[in-house]
């Protein structure tokens, strides 16, 4: 299949989609970093600020890093299911359809095939997570460092258990806090509020923490570097400048952020998908939403019947009951 | 100026006696790798699972760790600029101090 | 009501902010809503079109093979009766064959046989007429030779009866040689 310009054109904006929005934030930051003396731990730069009502709106740059991360998967995306065909399988098909397959299987060996429907989600997770730890790379602010959008991915996976748990009938789960005896109502209540914190704690404490130990290691690096510097340079205008220069960051901070940032970026990412996955499939009551589900279609059915008769004492056609009256059962819950 | 020195004096020293919290994690962490480790020496062919599953584990006992983590982070890099404010306006509302 | 500015600062390390963690929540949402729209179901429908694609060459050739075995069948059949019909064909070949020559050999013995019997007859004629010529010969020499031996005159009734007793017993040495 030969390439016609326009299927070039649509690639080249695509590939510019995903690497501009990063530039953007580099530049960003480059026009808005205060001037600062060595490096700080410090949260993210705010770039707008919009005084609403609860709150102020900070537009920070973890949330500008995360929009470029949105931006460029969505690209990464419609570069990959670009040009997708039944029989010509180019590169990047192969690999869209990996992903596909790789993160389905996941998600159903973890869940189940009742939860297949949560294939993208996890792939959601897996990408935004992954991308925002790995985005310190380039030099930004890794929103996973800000606790506020972990947070919001935690109070999102919370609400999606206690949607799933409520399933069950909103009396089976008040009950089922009161497990073993009703003694323990508050603990267990205290330790289903402390789902949501422990996976915001856990995610953003591991990104920071590496963050934290870079920062003090540059630091530390600089210090010394600077040291060194001061015995070998003898008396003289340059001095001051040539101490400054902090030759000892070059090779050692690299290695730290292939554990801090690479590894452990993306090892938080896996477990977190992972935590989502068994948080949402574990709490799901099995039995009593099967109960339920009878329940209700048992209702459904009667109140069909109910119907039919109806239908049938005002005399309508006789052709229509036997329509009315087949069994209507829909499938099992999706 | 020595309530500031406590001030700051106190933060540093309430952050590191919360990163005494490391030392769960690290010797349960520890303990579980080991049990893999043994794992793998004896299934070598669940070796994956059992990482994932070691990984899995690692997470969710890091966690006490990770509370301390972020207490002592606050204790370090929020708590001594919120605290100096307060007593600067403690001080303000009462200049005979 | 509303203040708008840029800033020019940094957070602090820890901040709780609603609405980033609104902003989050909802950037999580549209990125599980794209990444379903647009990779999730473009893959999986094209994956599915190639599984039809594939289930359907499939069994068409499940269709051709099942085609090719009647066929082959059918040949095999065919083939089998060709088979037959030939063993039927030599059979009756070898049959009239076999009644041929036996009807070819029967003559040729018959006719062998009256060529035989005929044979024998005219035999038997020749050695009743040589017979009888001898008979003839033997009566006419004997009788000169007694005529010489005995000097004298024979009558016709002693040499009648001379000759009879001499064939008689020339027979019965005949016969028993």
């Amino acid at each position: 299949m030969t390439k016609t310009i326009r299927f070039r054109l649509i690639d080249a904006l695509l590939i510019a989609m995903m690497i501009l929005p990063f530039i953007g934030c580099i530049v960003l930051k480059v026009l808005f970093t205060p001037p600062s003396e060595g490096v700080s731990v410090t949260g993210p730069l705010v770039y707008l600020q919009l005084g609403i009502k609860p709150q102020p709106l900070y537009i920070t740059e973890a949330t500008m890093v995360s929009l470029a991360v949105i931006i460029a998967v969505f690209a990464l995306c419609l570069y990959l299911t670009h040009g997708l065909s039944v029989e010509c399988r180019t590169k990047r098909q192969l690999i869209a359809e990996m992903i596909v397959e790789k993160v389905t299987d996941f998600v159903t060996g973890n869940m189940g095939m009742r939860f297949v429907g949560f294939a993208p989600f996890v792939a959601a997770i897996l990408a935004l997570s992954a991308l925002s730890s790995l985005s310190s790379l380039l030099g930004l602010f890794p929103p996973t460092s800000d606790i506020n959008i972990v947070a919001g991915w935690a109070i999102l996976v919370f609400i999606l258990m206690t949607h799933y748990k409520l399933r069950g009938g909103v009396g089976h789960y008040l009950k089922s806090f009161g497990d073993p005896i009703p003694i323990f109502y508050p603990f267990n209540v205290f330790s289903e509020v402390a789902t949501p914190v422990s996976m915001t704690f856990r995610h953003y404490g591991n990104i920071l923490s590496g963050g934290v130990i870079t920062a003090l290691i540059a630091t530390a690096l600089a210090g010394l570097s600077s040291k060194i510097l001061g015995l070998f340079s003898g008396a003289g205008w340059y001095t001051t400048y040539i101490a400054t220069i902090p030759f000892l960051r070059v090779g050692l901070p690299a290695v730290l952020s292939i554990y801090f940032d690479v590894f452990s970026g993306c090892l938080q990412a896996f477990i977190f998908a992972m935590l989502t996955m068994l948080n949402i499939s574990g709490g799901y009551p099995e039995e009593e939403a099967a109960a339920r589900a009878a329940k209700r279609e048992a209702r459904r059915t009667k109140r069909l019947a109910k119907k039919t008769e109806k239908r049938v004492a005002k005399g309508a056609g006789a052709a229509t009951i036997g329509v009315l009256t087949s069994p209507d059962t829909p499938d099992e819950e999706k | 100026m020595i309530a500031i020195a406590i001030i700051l004096g106190c933060c540093a020293l309430g952050a590191g006696v919360a990163m005494i919290a490391g030392i769960g994690p690290g010797i349960g962490e520890g303990y579980a790798v080991g049990k893999a480790c043994e794992a793998i020496a004896r299934q070598p062919e669940q070796k994956g699972s059992v990482t994932s599953t070691m990984l899995m584990g690692c997470a969710v006992a890091e966690t006490t760790g990770l509370y301390a983590l972020v207490i002592a982070i606050l204790l370090i890099f929020v708590a001594p600029n919120t605290l100096l404010k307060v007593w600067q306006k403690f001080v303000d509302a009462n200049p005979g101090v | 009501m509303m203040t708008f500015m840029l800033a020019k600062e940094s957070l602090d390390v820890i901040y709780i902010n609603i609405w980033a963690i609104v902003i989050s929540l909802v950037n999580l949402l549209i990125l599980f809503l794209l990444l379903k729209k647009f990779l999730f179901k473009p893959v999986t429908r094209i994956m599915a079109e190639r599984r039809a694609k594939v289930d359907a060459i499939v069994s068409d050739a499940e269709a051709a093979r099942a085609a090719a075995e009647a066929d082959k069948a059918a040949y095999a059949e065919r083939m089998a009766a060709a088979d037959a019909d030939a063993a039927e064909v030599i059979r009756r070949a070898t049959a009239t064959a076999t009644r041929e020559s036996e009807a070819i050999v029967a003559t040729a013995r018959e006719r062998a046989a009256a060529v035989k019997k005929q044979a024998e007859s005219d035999i038997a004629q020749e050695k009743k007429k040589a017979v009888n010529e001898l008979k003839g010969e033997i009566s006419d020499i004997s009788m000169t030779i007694a005529e010489q031996v005995v000097g004298r005159e024979v009558t016709p009734a002693d040499h009648h009866a001379m000759i009879d007793a001499f064939i008689a017993g020339m027979d019965s040495g005949d016969s028993h040689a």
